[in-house]
């Protein structure tokens, strides 16, 4: 079968260009000083020392993490009950339901950060429903709380239909066997529901986090141009501001960061599902 | 990455083979169930259906609050005054609307086309490839997957960057191909390892070509995950606006790019152009659910594979005939000089008027493509990265730049015929003395626009600029994010010259800014500030005196104030990059928006200063758009007041300060 095997040729010889090429730009950017050309150039570190020398770029990074990891949080809190839920209807509902959560998903993600704009804004029906509980008058647009709450609203969806996908395959003669040793409901779910959707938690986890950590039309949108998170930081580097080299250095920060978060997530899990790994 | 299957964004098909085999167990489970006490049950079903119904609400609401803000009449997005359709009008209208939906569903529909075949016969490929070959490629693959978007893209625009590639519709098409393939390769493998292997093997010895044994043999037993890895990659391409952003280029935008760069501003043709796409994917996915089901109810032993490319096909072939139908928009018309050519614009967001382009477009059969940039430093940024444009309209010291460093052409003066209709205050300035590279197109100046109900006059006259540290005002101002003007008012509070390139003095005026932003809690827009200070949002507000024309047409409470400290005077011309491509037709336009009636209709539109003095005197003059309205016409008097000078040094230094001014506004919250 050596024959077929030569069809993977014109992609490996893509990929080397497309996927791998690219990273490599960074890194080389990340690693030479501004103004040189590809064919000539000075390798320094003046650009990772610059970011880390300045609490205010470690300000932003670290608050970049927290807000993904409140917004991992509360999609956890949410998603988990709803998929629960949905895993638990009737075979009709759940096709149903997997839908209505889905079409959202298709819905471009700028148009749908866009409409929460006039939703949050002063005057919008949010303000309007809080006056009617006497909890009105602050500002809703602008704020952290609208920024995480446009990054649950986009990455809600992920976590729901990932927990739900690991609840659907599990074998439910376990739960009986459970029941019928004489577990209760909740000694049932805690003991074999909850572990068994564990991959899919974890895997709505990465879902959520990794979008949340480097998005930056989200607290554009709903932030306003004073709030920064690490891929505004980025974004103004490269569009506004023109030091592609220190952006590359950013870039290049966050890339590791994050894989490093990575293996440490499948660490757990590969330890979680006895060594044999998800599905 | 073994359990990666899960991670696909597309959940429909994974959900099927779940449930085919579990359900009869359910209905087991469903029995034991019985056995719990039925109010207890009842009690949490009823709080799970609440959840459910909540989260449904919070889905759906901001998609059904656009679509019903798209029928508005009038202009706000919090108040509902009467139905029309206006909106869509507008949308169908908008050359860049229609044209982004067009680049969207192209580019998707041509990504998934040519990702499922490549990753398919890659997939097949590698799977007979050596062991740490396929390792290899796995983790190539991931690199699209596990990092972070904006890495990727950054990625793709270097590489393009680097290569000399133009950027376009062809690299937003190639990366978009890049970051597709994987997910189908992904979404292939498992099924393609399910296979017996010997399965080609067999085929062959029966006499089969390879050709024969792969698409007669393999390439069938694997159509599920072909069909699903086709779908995933759809999905990718058309929600894409990260990667897009980076790699794109000669105005060239999908309808992403397009939310992005026109959400500055109110404008509810976004909310009609979202309908539409709300109606056209939910069309799509109600059909790509529902057919399987007709079909297998019509003839119910129709084989599984068709029966899932079905619902696929029917909505390919749907998004294709809107494709089509929205192609149609970029038909032309009779025989005109410029027929078939098109004019390529870099211009500031909200800068033109409403007919002018049309009417261009009309008159000479050529196609206006205008991109629209924040600053003057993200359109530098651009063209001396080679992007190719006919004509730009920076300011004046980004002008002098330009022209010092060679971007620009020399206008050919034979064919202007604009310069005697420029009025005296803008012609000739000192980055372009004889007006040899550029054309005025508005000018004006820097104030404070402010809420008179609000707003003391007396606080305004007493401390100029420094109102904006006045605690009285605190977390009611908008600062402007402009390096330029943000250091333009402090330097001006402080009594320095705008075009200082004394180190203390900058030093000075980022001091002046941090402290603003750290007891101010400013809100820092751009384009924002205009319609947020026409609703009387807040107190006070940086703003350019063409913007504050319109806030104050449109709210009688606002005023504009100019500080005895001095301010800049500062205009935009329209100049012709060294490497346009189309010159002749840039002088034409040139000379089309110098006219009195396309410089009416963009100065009376947007309320910014003409440069032509005859269409200033009839705005401002009795019965014009800006009657008595002070802000549009420029002050003259003080010797304070400046015009930019380029200087790179200072340059660098205001960008990185402002950066940095805008982080620290970003961690004081």
């Amino acid at each position: 079968m050596k024959r077929f095997s030569q069809l993977a040729l014109p992609y490996i010889a893509w990929a080397v260009m497309m996927l791998i090429l690219p990273m490599g730009l960074i890194a080389l950017y990340s690693f030479t000083e501004q103004g040189n050309t590809i064919i000539s150039f000075t390798i320094t570190l003046e650009h990772y020392a610059r970011f880390f020398t300045d609490p205010d770029f470690l300000i932003v990074l670290w608050r970049s993490f927290l807000i993904a990891a409140k917004t991992t949080v509360v999609c956890l809190l949410l998603g988990y009950p709803v998929a629960y839920f949905i895993s638990r209807s009737s075979e009709k509902t759940q096709n149903l339901l997997v839908l209505a959560i889905t079409i959202p998903m298709w819905i471009n993600m700028l148009v749908r950060t866009y409409a929460w704009i006039g939703l949050l804004s002063e005057g919008g029906l949010i303000q309007r429903l809080l006056g009617l509980f006497g909890l009105g008058g602050g500002e809703l647009l602008y704020t952290e709380g609208a920024v995480m709450l446009g990054m649950v609203y986009n990455f809600l969806p992920f976590m729901v239909l990932q927990i739900n996908t690991s609840l659907c395959k599990m074998d439910h003669s376990l739960l009986e066997a459970s029941a019928d040793l004489g577990a209760n409901p909740r000694q049932t779910f805690l003991r074999v529901t909850l572990p068994m959707s564990l991959p899919g938690v974890i895997n709505g986890i990465t879902l959520v986090f990794l979008p949340a950590v480097s998005s930056f039309f989200i607290p554009k949108l709903l932030g306003g141009g004073q709030y920064f998170l690490i891929g505004n930081l980025i974004e103004n580097q490269f569009i506004t501001v023109g030091e592609w080299n220190f952006g590359s250095a950013i870039s290049m920060i966050m890339a590791v960061i994050m894989m490093l978060l990575m293996m440490a997530v499948r660490r757990i899990e590969v330890r979680n599902s006895g060594g044999k790994g998800g599905a | 990455m073994k359990h990666a299957k899960d991670q696909l964004p597309f959940p429909v098909f994974g959900r099927r083979d779940a449930r085919e085999n579990g359900s009869p167990k359910r209905e087991r489970e469903r029995a034991q169930e019985g056995q719990e006490s039925t109010v207890r049950r009842n009690g949490r079903r009823t709080a799970g259906t609440a959840l459910m119904a909540g989260m449904l609400v919070f889905f759906y609401l901001p998609i059904v609050y656009m679509v019903i803000f798209s029928f508005n009449d009038g202009k706000s997005l919090t108040n509902f005054t009467g139905f029309s359709l206006r909106w869509y009008k507008h949308m169908l209208e908008s050359h860049t609307m229609m044209e982004s939906l067009y680049t969207t569903f192209s580019v998707a529909l041509i990504a998934t086309a040519v990702s499922t075949v490549v990753g398919t016969i890659a997939a097949i490929g590698l799977s007979k490839s050596k062991k740490i070959v396929q390792d290899v490629m796995e983790q190539v693959n991931n690199l699209p997957m596990m990092n972070p978007e904006i890495v990727t893209a950054i990625g793709f625009m270097l590489l393009f960057i680097t290569f000399r590639v133009e950027k376009g519709y062809v690299t937003m098409l190639l990366a978009h191909i890049a970051f597709c393939i994987p997910y189908v390769m992904l979404s292939v493998m498992p099924k393609i390892r399910s296979l017996d292997p010997n399965l080609a093997d067999a085929a062959m010895d029966l006499g089969a070509t390879p050709y024969r044994a792969l698409t007669k043999v393999i390439v069938p037993q694997i159509m599920p995950g072909i069909v699903s890895g086709a779908l995933i990659a759809f999905t990718m391409s058309i929600d894409d606006f990260i990667i897009s952003y980076f790699v794109t280029g000669g105005g060239v935008k999908n309808l992403s790019i397009t939310v992005y760069t026109m959400s500055k501003r109110v404008n509810p043709s976004i909310n009609a152009i979202s309908t539409l796409v709300v109606v056209i994917i939910t069309l799509v996915l109600v059909l790509i659910n529902v057919a399987p089901v007709v079909m297998a109810k019509r003839q119910k032993k129709a084989e599984i594979s068709r029966r899932r490319l079905a619902g696929p096909a029917c909505a390919l072939a749907c998004v294709l005939v809107a494709v089509a139908v929205f192609a149609q928009f970029g038909g032309g018309g009779a025989s005109r000089p410029y027929e078939g050519q098109t004019l390529h614009i870099y211009n500031w967001g909200e800068y033109t008027g409403e007919h002018i382009l049309n009417d261009f477009e009309e008159k000479t059969g050529a196609t206006v493509v205008m991109e629209n940039f924040e600053s003057n430093e993200q359109m530098y940024i651009k063209v001396a990265n080679g992007e190719a444009y006919d004509i730009l309209v920076p300011s004046d010291y980004m002008i002098q730049r330009l022209i010092q460093e060679g971007y620009l052409q020399k206008l050919d003066q034979s064919k202007l015929t604009c310069l005697d209709k420029l009025t005296d205050a803008v012609r000739g300035l000192p980055y372009d003395p004889d007006n040899e590279y550029s054309i005025p197109y508005f000018w004006g100046t820097v104030g404070i626009v402010y809420d008179t109900t609000k707003v003391d006059r007396e606080d305004l006259e007493r401390e100029g600029f420094d109102i904006f540290r006045d605690q009285k005002y605190r977390g009611d101002i908008y600062l402007y994010d402009s390096e330029r003007d943000s250091f333009m008012m402090a330097l001006k509070a402080l009594g320095y010259s705008m075009n200082t390139d004394n180190m203390q003095e900058l030093e000075e005026a980022y001091a002046w800014l941090v402290d603003c932003v750290q007891t101010m809690e400013p809100e820092i827009v751009t384009d924002e500030i205009i319609d947020n200070m026409a609703q009387g949002r807040k107190a006070l507000g940086l703003i350019y005196s063409g913007d504050a024309c319109y806030v104050i047409s449109e709210n009688e409470d606002m005023g504009y104030y100019l500080p005895e400290s001095g301010t800049n005077i500062w205009s935009d011309a329209m100049v012709i990059p060294a490497n346009a491509k189309n010159p002749e037709l840039a002088h034409e336009f040139i000379n089309f928006a110098s006219d009195y009636e396309g410089a009416y209709d963009n100065s009376s539109f947007v309320g910014y200063t003409s440069a032509n003095e005859e269409v200033m005197d009839a705005l401002y003059g009795a019965g014009g758009d800006y009657e008595g309205i002070d802000a549009y016409v420029p002050r003259s008097d003080n010797p304070k007041d400046e015009v930019f000078d380029y200087n790179e040094d200072t340059r660098k230094v205001i960008a990185n300060l402002w950066s940095k001014v805008k982080i620290v506004a970003s961690n004081a919250e």
